[in-house]
C-alpha cells in the first residue's frame, strides 16, 4: 500500500509532522471550513434565540406581538423581573427549587457514598448482586412508579410536600450515583485502608478521612448532575404537589405559561424563563469539565 | 483482622440506601404491578383484583393503540436524525478547529435547561403570530412553508421531535466525544498514510471502533424516549387531537382524568415490558466482537 502514496500525500505528511497536526490539513481546507460553516450556523442559531428571550423579556406586551423580534426594546423594563418576582412569585419558585434541590443532592450524594464503599471496597460476596439490583433503577421509568408513590406519601402526610419531593428525588439518583461512585472507588489504589489500620485508624475514620477526599472529583461530578437533574425535573413535581406556593420553578413556570394565554402577560413569562435557565446555564459554563466527566463515567463505565 | 472490622461497616452503610430503595423504588414498583390487576379507581378503600381484564381492554383501546403508536415514531424518527447528527457534530468538534469549547457550550448548554422552559421556549418559536420560525421563514420570503406547527397533527409530532433532538443532541455529542477520544490517533494517522480518504476511514475503522459506545447509547435512546412526557405535556399536551399523544401522556390523563388507576397501571407495566425487551433486543443486536486496542 505504501507504495502507492501519491506525491502530495508526501508533501502533506511532511507539511504536517513539521506543523505537528494529525491531518492533513492542506487537503481539507474545503472540509474543515464547511465544519466552521455547520457549527457556526448552529451556534449563531442558539445565540439568536436566546437574544430574542433575553430581549423580549425587557419589552413590553404590545412590543413584543408588534416589533420585530431582535429590536431593541424601547424602554429596557427591568420591572418585567421585579414583576415576575412579586406578581409571578417566580421569587417562591426559586426558593423551593433551591431549597429542594440542594436537600435532595445532599441526601442522596451521602447515601450514595456510603453505599459505593461497601460495594466497591468490602467485598462479601454479594458485591456485584447490590450493585446490579441498584442498577435496575436506571431503566424504570417515574410514570412506572408514580400512582403507588402518591399513595404512599399520602398515607404518611408527605403528599403536596417539599420533604416527599426530597425523598423521592434523592431515591431516584440513587442507582446513577452508586454506579458512578462504586466504579470510581474501585479506581483507588487497595492498600489504602491497609496503611490506615496500620496506623491505628478504624474502619470509619479511614473511609471518612483518608478515601471520601481521595473521591472528591467523583463526588463533584455526581453532585453537579444531582443537582441538575433535580433543579430541571417536572415529572415528580407536577404529581405531588398542589400547593402552588411549593411549586418548584420548572412546575412555576409551566402555571405561568398556562396562565399567560389568557392574561396575555408574555413577557413575564419570558424574564421567568431567563430566571429559570441562568444559574443552570452558569453552573455549566463553570464546571463544563466535571459535567463532561460525570456523563461519561456513568455511561461509558458499562 | 483488619479486614473483619471493615465488615462491620457493610450494614450501617448499606442501610440508608437499601432501606430509601425498597420504600420509593422496590415497593412502588411491586404495587404498580398489583394494582394493574385491579379497578381501583385511587379512593376506595378496597381494590377489586379482576385479573388481566385491565390488559385484555388496552388490547382493544384504539387511544392506546394510537399512543402507542406516536412512541414508536418518535423513537425511531428521532433516532434517525438524532444519530447522525450527533455523530456528525462529534467527528467536527474532534477536527483541529478552534473554538471547540465554545462550540461544546454551545450545543450542550439547551441540555442544562428544564424540560418545561425548553417547552415554553419552542412553544413560542413555533408560534405563527409571532414566533421565530414563521417569523424567520417569512423574512427570507418563504412564506409558503410557514405552518401552524403545534396546531397542525402533521406538523405537531415532528416538531415535537425536532425539540426534543435540540435539547438532547449535546449529550449525545459529549458521549460520542469521549468515544472518540479514546480511539489511538496512531490508528488514524496509519490509516491516513495508508492512503486512506476521509470515508473510508470513518466507515472501516471509526466507527468499528465507536460501535461499543453506539451501542450503549441507543439503549440509553431506547429506554429514554418511550417515556417521553415533559416536553409534550407542555408543548401540546398530547394534541392536536391525539397527534402527539404518547404512552406516559395517554396515561397521566387515563389517571388524572378518568381515575382509572388499575387501567393506568396496566399501561405502565407493559411500556415497561415494552423498555426492557427493547433494550434487551437491541442490545443483543448490536453486539459486534469487540476489537482490542
Amino acid at each position: 500500500m505504501s507504495g502507492s502514496v501519491s506525491r502530495s500525500t508526501q508533501h502533506g505528511i511532511r507539511a504536517s509532522i513539521r506543523r505537528g497536526y494529525a491531518s492533513f490539513t492542506g487537503r481539507h481546507t474545503i472540509g474543515r471550513a464547511l465544519i466552521y460553516l455547520l457549527l457556526g450556523v448552529y451556534a449563531l442559531g442558539a445565540i439568536l434565540a436566546f437574544l430574542w428571550v433575553l430581549l423580549v423579556s425587557l419589552k413590553s406586551n404590545p412590543e413584543f406581538i408588534g416589533s420585530s423580534p431582535w429590536s431593541l426594546p424601547k424602554d429596557w423594563l427591568f420591572s418585567n423581573y421585579v414583576n415576575a418576582f412579586t406578581i409571578a412569585d417566580i421569587g417562591a419558585f426559586f426558593f423551593n427549587s433551591v431549597l429542594v434541590t440542594a436537600a435532595a443532592t445532599a441526601l442522596s450524594v451521602a447515601v450514595s457514598c456510603l453505599a459505593a464503599y461497601v460495594i466497591a471496597r468490602i467485598p462479601f460476596g454479594w458485591n456485584q448482586i447490590i450493585l446490579q439490583g441498584f442498577l435496575i433503577g436506571l431503566m424504570v421509568p417515574p410514570i412506572l412508579i408514580f400512582i403507588p408513590l402518591y399513595t404512599l406519601l399520602n398515607q404518611v402526610n408527605l403528599l403536596n410536600t417539599r420533604t416527599g419531593l426530597v425523598l423521592v428525588y434523592a431515591t431516584a439518583n440513587m442507582p446513577f450515583n452508586i454506579f458512578v461512585l462504586s466504579g470510581f472507588m474501585k479506581t483507588l489504589p487497595t492498600e489504602l485502608e491497609e496503611a490506615a489500620a496500620m496506623d491505628g485508624a478504624t474502619p470509619f475514620e479511614t473511609f471518612l478521612r483518608i478515601l471520601l477526599p481521595l473521591c472528591t472529583p467523583g463526588i463533584v461530578s455526581v453532585a453537579v448532575l444531582n443537582i441538575l437533574n433535580n433543579w430541571n425535573e417536572f415529572f415528580y413535581a407536577l404529581a405531588f404537589l398542589t400547593d402552588a406556593s411549593r411549586y418548584t420553578l420548572p412546575l412555576g413556570l409551566y402555571t405561568l405559561s398556562q396562565m399567560a394565554e389568557y392574561s396575555s402577560a408574555w413577557v413575564t413569562l419570558f424574564a421567568g424563563l431567563i430566571i429559570t435557565a441562568v444559574p443552570m446555564l452558569l453552573i455549566f459554563a463553570l464546571l463544563q469539565d466535571r459535567i463532561t466527566e460525570g456523563l461519561t463515567a456513568g455511561a461509558l463505565k458499562g | 483482622m483488619f479486614q473483619r472490622a471493615r465488615r462491620r461497616l457493610i450494614v450501617p452503610f448499606l442501610l440508608p440506601a437499601v432501606a430509601m430503595f425498597l420504600v420509593f423504588f422496590v415497593y412502588p414498583v411491586v404495587q404498580t404491578v398489583y394494582i394493574s390487576l385491579t379497578s381501583w379507581d385511587g379512593i376506595a378503600r378496597v381494590k377489586h383484583v379482576v385479573g388481566f381484564s385491565n390488559y385484555s381492554k388496552l388490547t382493544q383501546d384504539a387511544l392506546f393503540r394510537n399512543a402507542l403508536q406516536n412512541t414508536f415514531v418518535f423513537m425511531i424518527v428521532g433516532g434517525l436524525i438524532l444519530f447522525p447528527v450527533a455523530l456528525g457534530m462529534a467527528w467536527a468538534l474532534h477536527q483541529p478547529i478552534r473554538g471547540r469549547r465554545f462550540f461544546r457550550f454551545i450545543i450542550f448548554a439547551p441540555a442544562v435547561l428544564s424540560a418545561s422552559v425548553v417547552a415554553i421556549l419552542w412553544v413560542f418559536i413555533y408560534n405563527p403570530t409571532f414566533g421565530l420560525l414563521d417569523g424567520l421563514l417569512g423574512l427570507l420570503h418563504l412564506d409558503f412553508l410557514q405552518q401552524i406547527w403545534l396546531g397542525d397533527s402533521n406538523t405537531a409530532l415532528p416538531a415535537v421531535i425536532i425539540t426534543d433532538i435540540w435539547w438532547g443532541i449535546g449529550t449525545w455529542v459529549i458521549l460520542l466525544s469521549a468515544g472518540l477520544e479514546r480511539i489511538p490517533r496512531e490508528i488514524q494517522e496509519a490509516a491516513r498514510i495508508d492512503g486512506a480518504n476521509e470515508s473510508t476511514l470513518w466507515w472501516r475503522i471509526i466507527l468499528p471502533l465507536l460501535w461499543d459506545v453506539i451501542r450503549i447509547l441507543i439503549a440509553l435512546w431506547i429506554i429514554g424516549s418511550l417515556q417521553v412526557f415533559t416536553l409534550i405535556f407542555v408543548m401540546t399536551q398530547g394534541g392536536p387531537l391525539g397527534a402527539t399523544d404518547v404512552i406516559s401522556t395517554y396515561l397521566y390523563s387515563t389517571v388524572v382524568q378518568s381515575h382509572l388507576f388499575g387501567y393506568a397501571s396496566a399501561m405502565a407495566v407493559v411500556l415497561l415490558i415494552i423498555i426492557l425487551v427493547l433494550t434487551y433486543i437491541s442490545n443483543r443486536a448490536l453486539t459486534r466482537e469487540t476489537h482490542e486496542y
